[in-house]
């Protein structure tokens, strides 16, 4: 009898398809994956603990460097932290501006996200068609924020500027061209055979582990569980605009994949909606604030729907002016948790695919 | 049929191929940069007043302000940026009450040597006795002299205007062009 021998191989920190400093240290049988573990933490920076030595405030720019691919919804779930802590309340028109710079973020994040998903499969002309519409995108975003990825646009109360003259024009343009775009992705990577070859019924999720997972955003919804915090919870006021949850079937690289392309469609209608309703409402985009921001002693989590799932910020006062304590639950990293269970089994080859549809980034992952 | 999919592809790739090109040729052209910009850091001495605000609001402690006592007023004898740890998040143009802290357009701010990367937006002495109302800014070369005499504070008025320039102008000086 042939007597196989398992080895062990090391997948990173150095890959490219490991989207940053990620390590996987693989078992394998012959090409088989017998066990996959992940090893994060090179790109640790200690930003929770950075946060205790900063003021409110400061902390926000920091929240950019998580998910610096979707930056507006770090801030945004940090800034309704505090906000939910010190009850402030926020003028409508800044809200609207959340919503919108929210979803150009998310958009963002899942042109990424789908880009390289195809990218490490072999699709190279469909990632660089999709970082043609980031870039679109990262203008309008320089253009309201003056950065183009670490945005540090919200602020407690509101956000930092009100919209530069033309701008929510030419967004509304980009937004009614975007359609067009995303069916372009569709023809070229979600149509294409050897795509839907290399991901279908790979990496299969099944929605019970995924809830006993605790996963959340397009890889828990992709296994077919309808939840969306904006739907579900809506903060904000995601309540006022009229959009579905893409949800997959089988819980497959394709489906994780199709709900990102999908979701983006529904972005855009919620920007489209936002902009047509962002019109009747003026007004401040910054309430009134403290200059000096003491909240009460006392504890608050607040979590939203972010581009990777559900991030959430649990904020500790103890009535000074910084933080006593600021711990941010990043969906990548808890995504990432059931990375070995869902590579046993499969292909080497088919390792890159599964790690790039949970579409994790490890500024997040390791924070 | 199988690679129908695969020939919708190629149609998109081809007609992409036709499409107008999207290439900006850097260092020739350059994309127009938004009003926002968070560039270089500008401060318009003049309305500074020193007081700290956007030395406070830094999340990194970037901003160093020195200040001497002149007279009854404080007088700024510098005001540097560490701007390697910099993250370009604009609370300190935010801060400022007297709008004197600006970002500028201008995004090229690499340097050749560690030491030139610091941005120096003011270096000066302070005057030795303190300056009438109608004379806001400083001059320098004025610390050596204990006290200048009357035929020197005549000269003044000119004086001043020249010094702020220098101190405005100083972080486009340092770049290499």
């Amino acid at each position: 009898m042939l007597r196989t021998q398992e080895y062990f191989l090391n997948f990173g920190p150095q890959h490219p398809s490991t989207h940053g400093v990620f390590q996987i240290i693989l078992t394998l049988d012959g090409e088989r994956i017998v066990k996959g573990e992940p090893v994060c933490g090179y790109l640790h920076r200690g930003i929770e603990k950075l946060a205790e030595a900063r003021t409110y405030t400061q902390v926000i720019p920091y929240t950019d460097r998580m998910d610096y691919l979707a930056a507006m919804l770090q801030n945004l779930g940090y800034v309704q932290a505090v906000e939910k802590l010190m009850g402030i309340e926020v003028p409508e028109r800044a809200e609207y501006l959340r919503v919108i710079s929210g979803e150009l973020s998310r958009i963002a994040s899942h042109l990424i996200g789908i880009g390289v998903n195809a990218l490490d499969i072999g699709a190279f002309t469909g990632f660089l068609l999709c970082f043609r519409e980031r870039e679109k995108i990262m203008d309008l975003l320089e253009e309201l924020t003056g950065s183009r990825m670490t945005l540090s646009y919200a602020r407690i109360g509101g956000v930092a500027d009100d919209a530069p003259e033309g701008w929510l024009d030419r967004l509304k343009k980009l937004m009614d061209e975007m359609p067009g775009y995303i069916e372009e992705y569709q023809g070229l990577i979600t149509g294409n055979e050897i795509f839907q070859a290399r991901t279908k019924f790979i990496g299969i999720l099944s929605p019970e582990t995924a809830i006993n997972y605790s996963l959340s955003g397009p890889t828990l919804r992709g296994s077919g569980v309808n939840y969306d915090l904006r739907k579900a919870r809506p903060y904000g006021v995601y309540d006022r605009f009229d959009f579905e949850v893409p949800l997959g079937e089988n819980g497959d690289c394709f489906d994780r994949f199709l709900c990102r392309m999908l979701e983006m469609e529904q972005s855009v209608r919620i920007i489209q909606q936002a902009v047509e309703q962002i019109k009747e409402v003026d007004g401040p985009v910054i309430g009134k604030v403290p200059k000096v921001l003491k909240p009460p002693k006392g504890e608050v989590y607040h979590e939203i729907e972010s581009s990777k799932g559900i991030i959430g910020y649990y904020v500790v006062s103890d009535g000074s002016n910084k933080p006593y304590r600021v711990h941010v639950r990043r969906p990548s990293f808890i995504n990432l948790g059931y990375l070995d269970e869902m590579v046993r089994g499969y292909l080497l080859a088919d390792v890159v695919a599964i790690l790039s549809s949970i579409d994790i980034v490890l500024g997040e992952v390791d924070c | 049929m199988f690679g129908k999919g695969l020939i919708k592809g190629l149609q998109i790739t081809w007609k992409e191929f036709w499409a107008p090109k999207l290439t900006v040729q850097y260092p020739d052209e350059q994309h127009t940069v938004p009003e926002r910009f968070h560039g270089r850091f500008v401060l318009d001495v003049d309305k500074c007043i020193a007081c700290g605000l956007c030395a406070n609001a830094c999340p990194n402690k970037v901003i160093s302000i020195e200040k001497q006592k002149v007279g009854k007023k404080q007088y700024m004898t510098g005001y540097k940026m560490k701007i390697q740890y910099c993250l370009f998040c604009g609370l300190c143009v935010e801060s400022c009450n007297k709008d004197a802290l600006h970002f500028s357009k201008d995004f090229n701010m690499n340097q050749y040597f560690y030491r030139d990367i610091p941005l120096v937006l003011v270096e000066r002495e302070a005057p030795a006795e303190p300056l009438e109302e109608e004379e806001p800014a400083a001059k320098a070369g004025d610390k050596e002299k204990p006290k200048p005499k009357p035929k020197a504070k005549a000269e003044k008025p000119a004086e001043p205007a020249a010094q702020t320039e220098v101190a405005a102008g100083k972080a486009s000086d340092k770049e290499g062009q």
